[in-house]
């Protein structure tokens, strides 16, 4: 007799502690939800729209894009020089040689802070407009969804969110997560017909399941573009000799291995000669030219950018991030002797470098092409679906007076839960620091004042 | 006491994550090119039909390149008016290969060095001046970095 009554009451204090940690989840994946999915929404729309962006920029830039090929191509050099002559005042940072023989050249000028775009024929030598870079729609779609075109705080923002969204969807799941053996309806399928708020319900938490692998594989895939998370994931796979090659990502270009005495001196100033001709003697830049050639030999995919070299021993770096990841490739050539002083393809990248590289044509949609650009497509669609739902779930249900979170026990109680979240916020710093700064704001106000208190259900 | 617990794991955790940037020799886990290094050395002052010694010191993994596979020097006038064909420079060993040559005439001048050696290639180039300058050559220099005059590509 003893016995069973034992039993019974270790059951009911089970089912009362899976209620508590029901509600703990519930009430964590509730805030972040409201917190966070109107960016997530953003993200979402934002990213549908970039995928095609190849699609979209080759539509509205024809006339810039588009040249009919006519006898031999002019040089490289004599291309810059166009672009010079249009802008006497600015910086040469970037050319870009077509990528067939139907395309224009590109060559980047750099005038007061602003980035501009010169398209130039290379049959004609001739221009075929310009643009500010900053004018560019799909730049500006980049930066919304890249860092909110908020800069450095944008970017934490964003990466937050991205951190967040993985707690939103290991919350969801165990919400989601059938509690009793009842069949599939409402947990692989909607139940349509048991009335609105079950359909409400399972109109989140259904979808919610079949778009969480595709989310997160493109939260997994973008994370290591961003700032803080991003930049040290990178540092470290690069330390371990597995991740990219310094310089592809993050990390030191080579130096052009030459001593400033061994340079000739440039005289700009326009009347006077003031320089010694001791310092006249000396080595000149290699011929952009040259660079063109090495990377013609050499092979590298066509698209790629040269960079220019801004400082005395700087290096000419060419660089092609293609739409498959196998044919990337970023090479350092010495500015004075032409040497060729990195030459980093796939194939040299370490293996989770591969992966990450992989990640990042996938997440662009470019590695399959349109296969993969529309996946990607229905997944952010899916993503704008089920966090709408998930508000208008909050919303149909949220009561007169308070947000309507569900009650809170006390978080370090809940262990497991709290393991996880440590965990989190260990992986992803943003988030733990933004538990930190909830737990801290909680203690500090929330706790202490009554109708705040009583609002959030704290 | 937990809640301490769980915030110095936080704090150090993040520490780990921001101390974190790119080692200076990271490059030495990956492909590693081999570059021929160069330096070109010509007398201080040169005099028109002045006989002089043109030198390259080669090094490559960081040793005197001693027999490169070729090394070659080019010289030209900037004003197009004088051009010394390509000549295979003299290997005189300890990674120095040499030429004598002589110019008629004052001007600005430019030597290329093609060098190659198991599959690096190097062509700077370098300007000097025999006798004075001419107001061509002044206008020359002032419009910045010269076209490209070498030939090019001619070694593969």
């Amino acid at each position: 007799m003893m016995n069973e009554e034992q039993e019974r009451n270790t059951a009911a204090k089970e089912t009362a502690k899976t209620k508590k940690m029901y509600k703990t989840i519930w009430r964590w994946h509730f805030y972040a939800g409201i917190i966070f999915a109107p960016i997530l929404i953003l993200l979402a729309v934002t990213g549908s729209v970039y995928l095609f962006k190849a699609e979209i920029e080759e539509a509205i830039y024809r006339e810039y894009y588009e040249v009919t090929p006519q006898g031999e191509q002019i040089s490289a050099s004599e291309q810059v020089e166009e672009a010079r002559r249009l802008y006497p005042e600015a910086l040469v940072t970037q050319y870009r040689p077509g990528e067939d023989e139907e395309r224009s050249s590109e060559v980047t000028v750099m005038e007061q802070g602003e980035a501009f775009t010169v398209f130039i024929n290379p049959y004609t030598g001739e221009s075929l407009g310009q643009l500010n870079n900053d004018d560019r729609i799909m730049d500006k779609i980049e930066k919304i969804h890249g860092e909110l075109m908020a800069g450095t705080i944008g970017d934490r923002i964003v990466e937050l969110v991205a951190c967040w969204t993985i707690v939103l969807m290991a919350t969801g799941v165990c919400l989601w997560m059938p509690r009793r053996k009842k069949g599939l309806a409402g947990v692989l399928f909607p139940r349509l017909n048991k009335g609105r708020k079950i359909l409400r319900r399972d109109l989140h938490a259904v979808p919610a399941f079949w778009v969480t692998a595709g989310l997160l594989f493109l939260v997994l895939t973008g994370l290591p573009w961003s700032g803080f998370w991003g930049n040290n994931f990178q540092a470290m796979i690069t330390n371990s000799g597995e991740g990219y090659p310094p310089s592809v990502w993050v990390g030191d270009a080579p130096v052009s291995a030459v001593q400033t005495k061994d340079i000739a001196e440039v005289p700009w100033a326009a009347e006077t000669l003031d320089v010694p001709l001791s310092e006249i003697q000396g080595l000149v830049p290699l011929p952009l030219d040259k660079v063109v050639e090495t990377a013609d030999q050499f092979g590298l995919y066509p698209g790629y950018t040269v960079y220019l070299p801004q400082e005395k021993d700087g290096v000419y770096t060419l660089s092609i991030f293609s739409p498959k990841a196998q044919d990337e490739a970023t090479m350092h050539i010495d500015q004075y002797t032409g040497a060729v002083l990195a030459d980093y393809r796939y194939a040299n990248y370490g293996i989770i470098g591969k992966v990450v590289a992989w990640g990042i044509t996938l997440h662009k949609g470019t590695q399959f092409g349109l296969p993969n650009q529309l996946i990607s497509l229905f997944v952010c669609l899916s993503v704008v679906f089920v966090a709408v739902s998930g508000i208008y779930l909050w919303w149909k249900r949220k009561p007169e007076k308070g947000l309507g979170a569900p009650a809170a026990p006390a978080l370090v109680q809940k262990k497991p839960f709290l393991l996880l979240m440590a965990g989190l916020g260990i992986l992803f710093p943003l988030v733990g620091l933004s538990i930190l700064f909830v737990w801290i704001v909680d203690w500090l106000v929330i706790q202490r004042i009554p109708a705040v208190k009583k609002w959030l259900n704290a | 006491m937990k809640k301490f617990h769980a915030l110095s794991i936080l704090l150090a955790g993040l520490l780990l994550l921001s101390a974190c940037s790119v080692r200076s020799d990271a490059a030495e886990l990956y492909a590693q090119e081999a570059p021929i290094g160069a330096e070109i050395k010509l007398p201080e002052t040169i005099s028109a039909n002045d006989k002089i010694t043109v030198q390259a010191v080669l090094t490559q993994d960081g040793k005197k390149l001693e027999e490169a596979d070729f090394v070659h020097f080019e010289i030209w006038k900037q004003d197009g008016s004088a051009r010394y064909p390509m000549q295979e420079a003299a290997d005189i060993g300890d990674g120095v290969y040499r030429l004598t040559a002589s110019f008629a005439n004052d001007g600005l001048y430019y030597i290329e060095v093609h060098a190659g050696n198991k599959g690096a290639l190097i062509s700077p180039q370098k300007q000097f001046v025999v006798g004075e300058l001419s107001n061509s050559d002044l206008e020359a220099l002032k419009q910045g970095p010269q076209k490209s005059e070498g030939t090019s590509g001619h070694h593969h």
